[in-house]
């Protein structure tokens, strides 16, 4: 029995994070809604003493008999998710106030969101695999509703709960197997029990897991709910489902498929690689045809996870620090994107979502403009911006480990891909405008777009060094612990 | 006595299940005939609280009237509205009263005197009691007409907000007695004050939960006045509208076994059970189930003064005091004793 | 038998064409799972599964029900046009099982379990044991569900809870705290003269 203090002091940035969220929480119920862009800051502030928690010995550490593992591959997720959860509680403050849902709980349920995210991504049991999967679904089930006078929105929290609880069904259902027949749910043990024969119910019991967390990361064919739910919920609830929980949900992937199942991996293999090409080939295909940029940045999310996947797939730690170096350049593409959404606004001050809407956005809002040029050129993967590496990263692991059918279709649908990124260009840099778009209306989030843009402009490069070099740190930790 | 019939002429299986079946009629026999005279006590009480004679024709003082209530409505015939759903209609009725009584299976009246000793008596008695609400909710859902629904939704929020207060009250004890078994219970109440009292109401840390549990158990058995589910004043006779006869009966018996359930567990809970009021061996000659009566008796006279004495509350009130004074009050009191216990004591250590 | 019972009134749920008809029957699965837990010798898994789920959750769902105004016609109306979709895909599910169970029984080793099943000590009764382990070895996952259930609390109070302006509410404390002297004027008028106010 390890003793509860040395265990505390381990999962330290989870004890901020859920201390925090009380905290804020009692705030948020004495000082009313009026307190949410100070329980906003304030949630700010929280994140950052739960990245410095992350600080400190780099070594790889086991907590609460085992249930809870720190090491650099959950630093280094845990600090993309902090950062992406400071900035979508931010840049919803405008939104909020203007749609009449300026409740103090918005702060608090993306802080609660974050710490299920840590969790997962410090799970290093099934159970705590699984609770804290839930912790992140619940808060994202009520944000993606959080609109709730909104049809859509109500429709989206619907939709995405009801699927959402198909999938934990799954995913426990797959874990039960697992627990059935190997007789324990430590990854530690897994390891061991998992051989390159395994039982037949094992087998079963790790597709349904894999099916529960490949609706989590909303990899073909459990997608489906993405596009409705992207569309429905209020913007900067969709950009933070684009970001945070695909990270968290992506690590997680990483750790149970390397780690537990580490011994059937050519049972996940090729279930790993088929998702990757399914969505790439879906994301891509299906884009095409969208009209309203939510559904579209969804098909975007869906295609991103599938080049993504195949660093997993290769399963090697070049892979593996592809995914990670991945996900640390798809955040801020993603979030920029969505922050370039959240910034449109028609003359009567209503959101606008349509394709159309973008036209002659150049003449119109020409900084914002500029900033849309650089995400979609960057998702697209034009060379000098810092779209391209992180593909170029994931495709080199995939031919490093001798799959080249799946570097070919990479490439292709990414071509494909490029075809409605650059649509959208075309829309905002040819066509003439089409009714009036309002100005920036909040400093802080202009200040962050800029920021985001300029980290995803070839400038950002200079960041290449010190990302690849933790990527492939992190990646070490967690295949040789 | 389960072994003696069991070794007899009946062999190990019928010698089994006849010595059940006699221990549990023992059990509900004498219980029917209690809810009889609770309903004549009951009566009697309100008469003299409001200077009346109340029921004096039947038998000498009116004894045998409950006798006579049943057999009229035995005689009487059962109506089932045309839009009634049979079979939950019918079912209703039938579960309310068996569920009323379950509970008296764990309940010990002395130290050997008890059906079932089970290990988590306490769990079962509060699982059991939760059921009572299905009697209420089928029959008003199941007799298709707006009285008997309304009462029966009103029954369902009402029972489901004050068992949750009750659940705390009982961690409470169970906390001082470190054992769900009521046995235990009891006999954790030996002595508990100054050596000589064996209740746990005079605790002084308790005794704030006895009160609480008292009406708790009032909303739970939808006693005055917490019976808004059959408040005559706005809902006819609430859930009970359509039913006549043996159906109505069975309301009736099930109702009151309930009461005197409730009353038994709190005299277990927190007037020391089958324990004498005082640990004083000449007391302990008269038998437990006397004494455990006696507080029976006791406890339902207060029920009864409250029904004779206490307005009816109005439906928002009644949810106020469930989820704003009872459920806050309850949970922090349950803190309050496991740190006395912690702190003080060495039931922890 | 209980396994049974559960099966049957599993399918009587959803066949069942009244909805409250569908929740009574899940009540009696929970009552029969309560029953194979206590066979297990589990009996405080089984109260607190009837005190939580029979006596609680499912008086909530009937409840619930029991308001919807649901035209069950209409719900069935698309079932036939996806009854061959519906099939099809229970056909695949059924055939990847038994595929499963066929080379279950040909490989035959269900793999052995790597962390023996640790056996209740026989003095220390399942509630006991149950509090030992929650409150210890698992109490990180304890704490978290304890978060899990803060966050659909959370959730239910901003999805439903709404301010409405204009209601007058009753406050208790200042109907007790209102003392005669405020509420009532006491006076002697003459005769032929008013009151006044």
């Amino acid at each position: 029995m390890q003793p509860i203090a040395e265990s505390i002091g381990i999962a330290a940035p989870e004890l901020v994070l859920a201390t925090g969220a009380m905290v804020l929480l009692m705030l948020g119920v004495f000082r009313g809604n009026r307190s949410l862009h100070g329980l906003t800051y304030g949630g700010v502030i929280i994140y950052a003493i739960a990245g410095f928690a992350l600080l400190g010995d780099a070594q790889s550490e086991l907590a609460f008999d085992g249930l809870y593992i720190a090491d650099d591959f959950s630093a280094y997720l845990k600090v993309l998710i902090f950062a992406a959860a400071a900035i979508c509680s931010i840049i919803a403050l405008p939104y909020l106030v203007r749609a009449r849902s300026d409740k103090f709980e918005y702060p608090v349920l993306i802080m609660l969101g974050a710490l299920g995210m840590s969790m997962m991504v410090s799970a290093n049991d099934l159970l705590s695999l699984y609770i804290g999967l839930e912790l992140q679904s619940l808060a994202a089930y009520v944000l993606a509703a959080f609109h709730r006078n909104e049809a859509s929105s109500s429709e989206a929290g619907l939709k995405y709960f009801v699927l959402g609880a198909l999938a934990s069904g799954i995913l426990l259902y797959g874990v039960s197997l697992v627990y059935g027949f190997t007789g324990t749910t430590d990854f530690r043990l897994l390891q061991v029990a998992v051989t390159e024969t395994p039982a037949v119910g094992t087998v079963i019991g790790l597709v349904f897991i894999l099916a529960g967390l490949a609706f989590k990361v909303s990899a073909v064919p459990f997608h489906m709910w993405t596009p409705d739910v992207y569309q429905g919920a209020p913007t900067p609830v969709a950009a933070f489902f684009a970001s945070a929980p695909k990270a968290a949900a992506m690590g997680l992937l990483v750790r149970v498929c390397m780690d537990a199942f580490g011994g059937m991996m050519s049972e996940w293999q090729q279930i790993i690689a088929f998702m990757a090409i399914a969505s790439m080939v879906l994301g891509a295909v299906g884009a095409i045809g969208q009209r309203s940029i939510k559904r579209l940045l969804a098909y975007s999310s869906i295609n991103n996870i599938g080049f993504a996947l195949i660093g997993l797939a290769a399963a090697s730690e070049l892979g593996i620090s592809g995914v990670l170096f991945y996900m640390a350049i798809y955040l801020p593409m993603t979030i920029g994107a969505f922050l370039v959404v959240l910034s449109l606004r028609g003359a009567d001050g209503r959101p606008l979502d349509t394709m159309n809407s973008l036209k002659g956005l150049s003449k119109t809002r020409p900084g914002l403009a500029i900033a849309l040029l650089i995400f979609m050129f960057s998702l697209a993967g034009i060379p000098p911006l810092f779209g391209f590496w992180p593909k170029f990263a994931v495709f080199n692991a995939a031919i490093d480990a001798e799959m080249y059918v799946l570097a070919v279709i990479g490439v292709v649908t990414s071509v494909v891909g490029a075809f409605y990124y650059l649509r959208i260009i075309k829309l905002a840099y040819f066509d003439e405008p089409e009714g009036t778009v309002l100005p920036q209306e909040s400093r802080v989030n202009g200040a962050l777009l800029a920021g985001i843009a300029v980290f995803c402009s070839p400038l950002g490069l200079f960041l290449m060094g010190p990302i690849t070099v933790a990527a492939a740190r992190a990646a070490r930790a967690m295949l040789t612990f | 006595m389960v072994e003696a019939f069991q070794n007899s002429f009946l062999g190990p299986y019928v010698g089994y299940v006849a010595a059940y079946v006699i221990l549990i009629l023992a059990i509900v026999l004498p219980l029917l005939i209690g809810v009889a005279y609770a309903v004549y006590a009951d009566r009697k009480i309100w008469a003299a609280a409001q200077m009346r004679r109340g029921p004096n024709v039947v038998g000498p003082w009116g004894l045998l009237q409950s006798f006579a209530d049943g057999l009229k409505v035995f005689l009487k015939e059962t109506i089932i509205p045309a839009g009634a759903n049979k079979g939950v209609f019918l079912l209703a009725p039938i579960i309310m009263f068996t569920v009323a009584l379950l509970g008296w299976a764990v309940i010990p009246f002395s130290a050997e005197m008890v059906l079932a000793d089970i290990n988590v008596g306490i769990l079962y008695i509060f699982a059991v009691s939760s059921l009572g609400v299905y009697g209420i909710i089928m029959s008003g859902w199941a007799s298709n007409s707006k009285y008997p629904f309304l009462g029966g939704l009103r029954s369902a929020a009402q029972m489901v907000s004050y068992e949750v207060s009750i659940g705390f009250i009982i961690i409470t004890v169970v906390l001082w007695a470190s054992s769900f078994n009521l046995n235990d219970i009891v006999l954790s109440q030996k002595g508990t004050i100054l050596g000589i009292i064996n209740m746990h109401m005079f605790n002084p840390l308790l005794f704030p939960m006895f009160i609480m549990f008292f009406i708790s158990a009032l909303a739970e058995t939808n006693r005055p006045p917490f019976d808004l589910p059959e408040a005559e004043a706005e809902l006819v006779a609430g859930y009970q509208t359509e039913y006549s006869s043996m159906a109505f009966a069975l309301f009736w018996l099930g109702e009151y076994a309930a009461i005197l359930l409730m009353c038994a567990l709190m005299s277990v809970l927190f007037l020391g059970g089958w324990l004498p009021p005082f640990d004083w061996a000449p007391l302990y000659v008269i038998p437990g189930a006397i004494w455990l009566i006696l507080k029976i008796c006791f406890l339902f006279f207060l029920f009864a003064w409250v029904f004779a004495t206490v307005p009816r509350f109005r439906y928002d009130q009644l949810m106020r005091l469930g989820w704003k004074v009872f459920l806050p009050l309850s949970l922090f009191w349950v803190v309050v004793v496991s740190g006395y216990l912690m702190f003080f004591t060495d039931k922890f250590a | 038998m209980l396994a049974g019972i559960i099966l049957l009134s599993g399918t009587a749920v959803i066949l069942s064409r009244n909805p409250v008809h569908s929740v009574l029957w899940l009540i009696l699965a929970f009552f029969n799972a309560a029953g194979l837990f206590l066979m297990l010798g589990a009996e405080f898994l089984a109260m607190i599964l009837v005190i939580v789920y029979v006596g609680a959750v499912a008086v909530l769902f009937l409840f619930v029900v029991m308001m919807l105004d649901i035209d069950f016609a209409k719900l069935r109306e698309g079932f036939v046009s996806y009854l061959p979709f519906g099939l099809i895909l229970a056909g695949v599910l059924a055939a990847e099982l038994i595929v499963a169970a066929m080379a279950a029984v040909v490989v035959g080793s269900p793999g052995e379990p790597v962390a023996p099943v640790i056996a209740a000590a026989a003095d220390v009764s399942n509630t006991e044991a149950l509090g030992a382990l929650i409150y210890t070895k698992y109490a990180y996952v304890f704490q978290a569900s304890g978060m899990v259930l803060l966050t659909a609390m959370i959730g239910a109070i901003v999805l439903t809870h709404r301010q409405r302006s204009g209601v007058k509410r009753q406050n208790i404390g200042q109907q007790v705290a209102r003392r005669p002297e405020d509420a009532v004027i006491i006076t002697k008028p003459g005769v032929g003269q008013g009151v006044e106010l």
